[in-house]
């Protein structure tokens, strides 16, 4: 497409040529580790895909918990590719959180949160916190039975807090147990507040992506490395994983469509053996090491204690790895880093196989 | 008598209401030949995204050539034609 005139009204108004300039100079170093690059880039793409599936899907769901089940059903049965793009929607969500645990063990790994990315660990893992918060409320939405006693054990367990865990709790469900009202709460972090949120957190990290570079790992930065110009060569690598990665979606969607569960029935006791979404089921499995009564404190939150820890270190290891700030190699970090992959992958097995 | 009958009556509805929901339902067009089309259109969408990734493996090729060759650079002081 070719318009003259069109180009020059926006040349005369803005400096475009100051943009292109800048994308022309831009390149990514090229190294045996270069692949991580392109797991970030995989899932803003899924993210993408997120928000314009849960926009059509948001025309026809109906936020009310004596209408949302049957809602669903009728999106699924009687909407021309409703099916679709629910089944989208859900598998677009799995895929992207393994591939937000993918880019955070990366960067991890890689020692890409060193000095001075501090602030592009910090947001990708708040954006991370946010994604799994994503995954809650939008399971919840179902309001079938299995989400609803996911929710109930979830904000049962935030309430085991000390201090702070009564006002989560309440905060959460807004009632004093899991009702409509926790179905219109979570409807409104889905659809309005956590969207926003990410859109402005996701421009941050993409902005100081951008403002740093790609990191290199310490152990080849002394090598003298080449440099593939960001446009159009990584443009078009990202763009041929992106293609993959929608039909790898697609497939999943069309193949494995996701099930809908009985409606939930507040009254009804939790049906047996039940189990949380995947990403959960480390925590899951970890609470129920726990016995209910340690010293003759409560279990759980002791439980919950040591596990807020551990995601509090885990968040801050960009600060406490010092060997990595001074650019030097941090075998401690690496290994530490691997215990916490190990720990959440075989807890995950476990809590699959149990 | 009255009141217990229309209170069993309406019990039993509520009962009906209950075997209603728990029945299974399709999550993929039930029609044979609809799902079909969709496992069709899946193999035209495949096919579809292997021929772009063809395309753009190309022109990425065609771009390293010339970026090997080194003419992708502007060159300096090139005499200015207007």
């Amino acid at each position: 497409m070719n318009c003259p005139r069109l180009k020059n009204w926006f040349w005369e108004r803005y400096n475009i040529d100051e943009i292109r300039d800048l994308v022309k100079q831009k390149s990514v170093p090229k190294h045996k580790y270069e692949i991580w690059y392109y797991t970030g880039g995989i899932t803003l793409f899924l993210f993408i895909i997120q928000f314009i599936t849960g926009m059509v899907l948001s025309f026809y769901y109906v936020p009310h918990f004596e209408h949302a089940h049957k809602s669903i059903i009728e999106i699924v049965t009687k909407l021309n590719m409703g099916w679709f793009f629910r089944s989208l929607h859900h598998w677009g969500a799995q895929i992207a959180i393994v591939m937000l645990f993918t880019h955070l063990w990366s960067t991890l790994l890689l020692k890409a949160y060193r000095k001075p990315r501090e602030f592009v660990w910090v947001s990708g893992f708040i954006l991370l916190g946010i994604a799994i918060f994503f995954g809650l409320s939008g399971y919840f939405l179902l309001w079938d039975e299995r989400a609803f006693a996911a929710v109930r054990v979830a904000t049962g367990g935030a309430g085991n807090l000390p201090v702070v865990g009564g006002f989560i709790k309440a905060f959460l469900r807004g009632d004093i147990d899991v009702t409509g009202d926790t179905l219109t709460r979570f409807y409104a972090f889905h659809v309005g507040i956590l969207p926003l949120v990410t859109l402005c957190l996701m421009v941050l990290h993409i902005l100081l992506v951008q403002y740093h570079g790609m990191s290199v790992p310490v152990s080849i930065k002394k090598e003298k490395l080449k440099e593939t110009p960001f446009f159009p060569n990584f443009v078009y690598k990202d763009l041929i994983i992106w293609l993959v990665m929608l039909g790898i979606v697609v497939t999943l969607a069309t193949l494995v469509p996701p099930e809908i569960g009985k409606k939930a029935d507040p009254l009804a006791p939790a049906p047996e053996n039940i189990k949380p979404e995947w990403y959960f089921l480390f925590l899951f499995q970890t609470l129920k090491l726990f016995p209910g009564e340690i010293l003759g404190l409560n279990g759980e939150t002791i439980a919950i204690l040591l596990i807020s820890a551990g995601i509090l270190f885990f968040f801050l290891i960009p600060f406490f790895d010092r060997k990595s700030q001074r650019e030097e190699r941090s075998t401690l970090f690496t290994w530490i880093g691997l215990i916490y992959f190990l720990y959440f992958v075989l807890m995950t097995i476990i809590g699959f196989i149990s | 008598m009255k009141k217990i009958l229309t209170s069993f009556a309406g019990m039993l509805i509520s009962v009906t209401d209950l075997f209603a929901q728990q029945d299974k339902f399709d999550l993929l067009p039930a029609a044979s030949y609809d799902r079909f089309i969709v496992y069709q259109n899946l193999v035209i969408f495949w096919i579809g995204i292997i021929s772009l990734i063809v395309i753009i493996k190309m022109k990425l090729k065609e771009v390293e050539r010339i970026q090997k060759m080194g003419i992708n650079k502007e060159e300096k002081n090139i005499p200015v034609l207007d």
